[in-house]
């Protein structure tokens, strides 16, 4: 070995191989997707990434546990659900799938948003079990009667009223959406169940998902009463029958208009929320709080604000420092969840890292080739395909669909302005704000790509979404119009089996060979079976 | 029996969807307006000046240009519809109006709206709205977008005539179609049925296609003609069911069951009379819009309505029927990709049977199916099953 | 005080040791590995063999809840 060598290795154990030299790929265990070593990043991010994330999260998911209920309690939710059993302790390869090769304010920033998202989480399965008739041999506590549900898709913002006094939580925002991003392994089960009872195979997986964990009585009895939603599809109104026949409580179904450009479904729509709030009152004998309302929203008004300033950076330099999964996963996650804490203090420790980042100029994607926009709904197994994208390609996912929806601020100087700007909120829901909120919305990609400067679209491509799959060929029309340089990535939402992990690497590598002609700048990541991973 | 007098002119009229009495319709000055579902009131349509046909694409079975545009992954019938239009099987309506009531029809009227399909100067495409409760917020929504949407544009664009008086005779002229369909459609729950499901099924698809008023003295002869004319001797069938699910306008469905050897006595599904042919009664002092808006959120019994009694009322409205119609069995069917049905027709398929005993036949279609062996065979053992049903129960 | 320095450096020590071995684990993924060939196969048969309430059992009342309406004053 000559001294250049050893003053290679050197310089690479300090700061870490750049960019183009790295090998991620070897990193891998055949097919588990399990490292044979974590990568070493360079002495500062591997330690920062080894205190601040690995040990600090692990240490702050037991400190959560014992915080929101305790270890008992936990123990009897773990060995009583799939869901949480099979997700919770994994938890950490979701970071490192996610993190792969990010290095700096980048590593810092992206962790915070996943530290969040794993909080809340905790926070909603604590409660959800605390609660639990199933673990309480069968007694309905108190907690039980102060605990409502709601799809998912209802925004929690529904709940703002009673939040002081009661806590809502989402029936399937942690046993559905947050396991299919921490281990897809576990929702096959609830898919498996729903087809089980004669559901056709072809309905969206993530409704039959939802239909799954009632099927397969996998969802604790924490709620006396729950509010559904017609959000984001007909799959999902669907999903309301059989999950009404499984629960067996009281039920108010509070669809949003499909119309929401006409201003005629304003007044219909502000009356169902009325509707809604009417019936939480009734089932829960509290009334509603309409200061409580007010502190809320405001509340999260600033999380609105700053979200922009997130986008704005993102679309106007390179300094952004919160990668494409990052951003995509913790603004669906606390816009749907509604106001809490942990996002104002997420937030303001992200907000520090940018601000930083924009004074400094620091580049925290460096390598990047083309600037991503991602429209659609997006692979729930392979959420973190973006991270391998930048990784492999140089592809740097600034912006994608489901983070615009919820924009707008909130006015609450009057109950009128208030309750008007409420049911619009209410109707910009991920999935109905664009993809089945009629086609003019869909479209909203080309003003998009401008406004985020983005030279390319990665296109989701759910199979089995009606509303998308019902337009793909106008998609494909202004794709060549426009001269756009679009990828479709074909995935069935949840479920890993339709179109596998490596099937979407192999399409993106296709394109970016024989399309763009461009070479990889991780060879070792073209081509790589995960297929067991989590 | 004897052919009914009117069949095969009938039969003729479903070949294709601007038939010889839309021409006529046409040649006469009147405006076509289009429209799929059930919750865009007919009989909106049907003011003076104007004709509703709602949309099918009979003998299209092989939907490709469609295809690029709502991949293979779509309800075939939405596509279908996308491919007769695209072939300018539609080019004489002058109107689509429109409802997001179930997706892949919703994108396929979008696709008329932005896509320069129908090749007629004065085309548009309208949506409207439509409610999923049976609520008084519903009611008075769908009231609004009904004027706003409908009445209003028809005014606007054609100059139509939307008064209330104007509306008063559209209801009474709708009211006798469903008077008579109704009158047609009572036959089948005798013992022997004088008219066969098949029978029913055209009789009904060509009130919801044709310009009422042309098609009206043909129903007013038919139903004469069922007054007095005689079953077979010995039923043809050996069993009797009720056809259920998404949405079917092809009679060659029905036939196809009735060939297996059971009558289809009760037509529940999208296109179906059940429910679909109630009259409109309007209140004193109601307005007639108010009247319509309410009938149509009242009577539809589609899976979309998501109220926790409405839902599983739609069990024990389908379990009434099946007794009223003297049905042995019910066959629920949804069309492949039909999310509403897909898990509608899950849950009828445990319910009806388990709750109610009736006997259930569970398949998923495609939108033209008459050629199909697998259905075949589905049905013919099904009718097995419940002959062998009635030899246990000693019937 | 010896005593005290020794105890001192002996935590110290452990710590360090702790220290050096929860890298190692980190570094070679071993709480991935745990998880992946031991726990969670454990996990999937208990999952697996529980017994469960079965859907198509259970009531299905036509009357259960009343047409729900909502009354402006």
């Amino acid at each position: 070995m000559g001294k250049k060598d050893i003053k290679k290795k050197l310089r690479d154990f300090i700061h870490g191989k750049p960019h183009g030299e790295r090998r991620l790929g070897e990193l891998y265990q055949p097919k588990t997707g399990l490292y044979k070593h974590r990568e070493w990043r360079g002495i500062k991010d591997t330690m920062y990434y080894f205190n601040r994330i690995w040990l600090y999260n692990y240490g702050m998911m037991v400190y959560d546990i014992m915080r929101y209920g305790g270890p008992v309690l936990f123990a009897k939710g773990v060995w009583r659900y799939r869901w949480i059993g099979q997700t919770y302790l994994t938890v950490m390869h979701w970071f490192d799938r996610g993190f792969e090769g990010l290095r700096g304010p980048a590593l810092r920033a992206s962790a915070w948003h996943y530290r969040a998202m794993t909080n809340e989480t905790i926070r909603q399965f604590m409660r959800m079990f605390a609660a639990d008739a199933n673990l309480h041999g069968g007694e309905h506590n108190e907690l039980w009667h102060r605990t409502p549900a709601h799809d998912e898709t209802v925004a929690g913002a529904i709940f703002y009223p009673w939040r002081d006094v009661m806590d809502d939580v989402p029936l399937q925002m942690v046993p559905y959406f947050v396991t299919c991003h921490v281990n897809c392994h576990t929702v096959l089960n609830y898919i498996d169940a729903a087809q089980s009872i004669g559901l056709p195979g072809d309905p969206c997986p993530m409704c039959q998902a939802e239909a799954g964990l009632s099927i397969l009585d996998d969802m604790p009895d924490y709620f006396p009463f729950l509010v559904t939603s017609n959000e984001a599809c007909d799959g999902s109104v669907g999903t309301s029958i059989l999950q009404d026949w499984a629960y067996d409580k009281p039920l108010f179904a509070m669809p949003q208009p499909m119309q929401f450009d006409d201003p005629l479904v304003q007044e219909h729509c502000r009356r169902e929320i009325e509707e809604c709030w009417k019936f939480i009152e009734e089932q829960s004998g509290i009334p509603f709080n309409y200061d409580c309302f007010v502190k809320y929203i405001e509340r999260y008004n600033e999380l609105t604000r700053f979200e922009r300033e997130k986008w704005d950076v993102a679309a106007n330099t390179p300094y952004y420092p919160i990668n494409g999964v990052a951003q995509a996963l913790y603004r669906i996650y606390y816009s749907q969840d509604g106001w809490r804490d942990i996002w104002a203090k997420t937030d303001k420790k992200v907000k520090k890292i940018m601000y930083r980042c924009v004074e400094k100029k620091i580049n925290c994607f460096p390598e990047t080739r083309h600037r991503v926009l991602a429209w659609s709904c997006a692979p729930l197994y392979y959420s973190n395909w973006c991270t391998w994208a930048y990784n492999c390609w140089g592809l740097n996912v600034i912006m994608n669909m489901d983070s615009l929806m919820f924009d707008i601020d909130i006015r609450t100087d009057s109950y009128e302005h208030l309750m008007e700007d409420f049911a619009l909120y209410n109707e910009w829901a991920p999935m109905r704000r664009m993809a089945v909120g009629g086609h003019k919305h869909i479209f909203e990609i080309w003003e998009n790509m401008e406004r985020f400067h983005c030279d390319m679209v990665m296109m989701y491509d759910q199979v089995q979404c009606k509303g998308m799959q019902g337009i793909v060929g106008m998609f494909e029309d202004e794709f060549r119009k426009r001269d756009i340089h679009a990828i479709w990535m074909p995935h069935a939402l949840p479920d890993s089996r339709t179109v596998s992990r490596m099937e979407i690497r192999r399409i993106i590598n296709d394109y970016m060979f024989t399309v763009m002609h461009e070479e990889p700048l991780d060879p070792s990541l073209i081509d790589f079976d995960d297929s067991m991973s989590w | 029996m004897r052919d009914l007098k009117h069949l095969i002119y009938f039969e003729d009229l479903l070949q294709e969807a601007n038939n010889s009495l839309v021409k006529q319709a046409k040649a006469e000055g009147k405006r076509a307006i289009g429209y799929t579902c059930y919750f865009m009131p007919e009989v909106l349509l049907d003011l003076e000046g104007c004709f509703g046909v709602r949309l099918r694409a009979p003998r299209c079975t092989s939907p490709d240009i469609a295809t690029y545009y709502m991949s293979s992954r779509t309800c075939h019938y939405g596509r279908s519809l996308l491919e007769r239009a695209l072939e300018g099987g539609y080019n004489f309506l002058d109107a689509q109006m429109a409802t997001e009531t179930c997706t892949v029809t919703c994108r396929f009227q979008e696709h008329l709206q932005m896509m320069d399909v129908i090749q007629n100067p004065d085309f548009f495409c309208e949506f409207t709205d439509v409610p999923f409760k049976k609520t008084e917020n519903s009611y008075l929504h769908y009231r609004k977008q009904l004027q706003a949407h409908v009445l209003d544009k028809l005014s606007e664009k054609f100059g139509i005539d939307t008064s209330d008086a104007a509306l008063l005779r559209a209801i009474e002229q709708h009211n006798e179609v469903c008077r008579l369909i109704k009158e047609i459609g009572a036959h089948r729950k005798e013992e022997n049925p004088n008219i066969t499901g098949y029978e029913f099924h055209v009789i009904q698809l060509v009130s919801l296609v044709c310009p009422k008023y042309l098609i009206l003295p043909y129903l007013r002869e038919t139903a004469e003609e069922l007054r007095t004319r005689e079953p077979e001797p010995k039923p043809w069938f050996r069993c009797k069911v009720v056809l259920s699910g998404s949405e079917n306008d092809d009679p060659g469905f029905t036939q196809l069951i009735e060939s297996c050897g059971a009558m289809v006595v009760a037509d529940r599904y999208c296109y179906g009379s059940l429910p679909g042919r109630e009259e409109i009664a309007v209140a004193a002092g109601q307005s007639p819009l108010d009247a319509i808006a309410r009938h149509y959120i009242d009577t539809s019994m589609c899976p979309r309505y998501m109220e926790q009694h409405v839902m599983r009322e739609r069990k024990q409205y389908l379990a009434d029927l099946a007794k009223e119609y003297n049905a042995d069995g019910i066959i629920v069917e949804s069309n492949k990709f039909c999310e509403y049905w897909s898990y509608e027709r899950t849950i009828d398929t445990i319910i009806l049977n388990r709750d109610f005993g009736i006997p259930v036949c569970s398949i998923e279609k495609e939108y033209i199916n008459n050629a199909s062996g697998q259905l075949r065979t589905r049905f013919q053992a099904f009718i097995e099953s419940i002959e062998i049903k009635k030899i246990q129960e000693g019937k | 005080m010896k005593k005290g320095k020794k105890l001192l450096m002996a935590a110290a020590g452990g710590l360090g040791a702790l220290y050096a071995a929860l890298f190692a684990v980190f570094y070679f993924d071993l709480d991935g590995k745990l998880l992946f060939y031991v726990v969670e196969p454990f996990l999937k048969k208990h999952y697996d063999k529980m017994p469960r309430r079965d859907i198509t059992k259970m009531r299905y009342d036509m009357d259960k809840y009343g047409a729900y309406e909502y009354k402006t004053e």
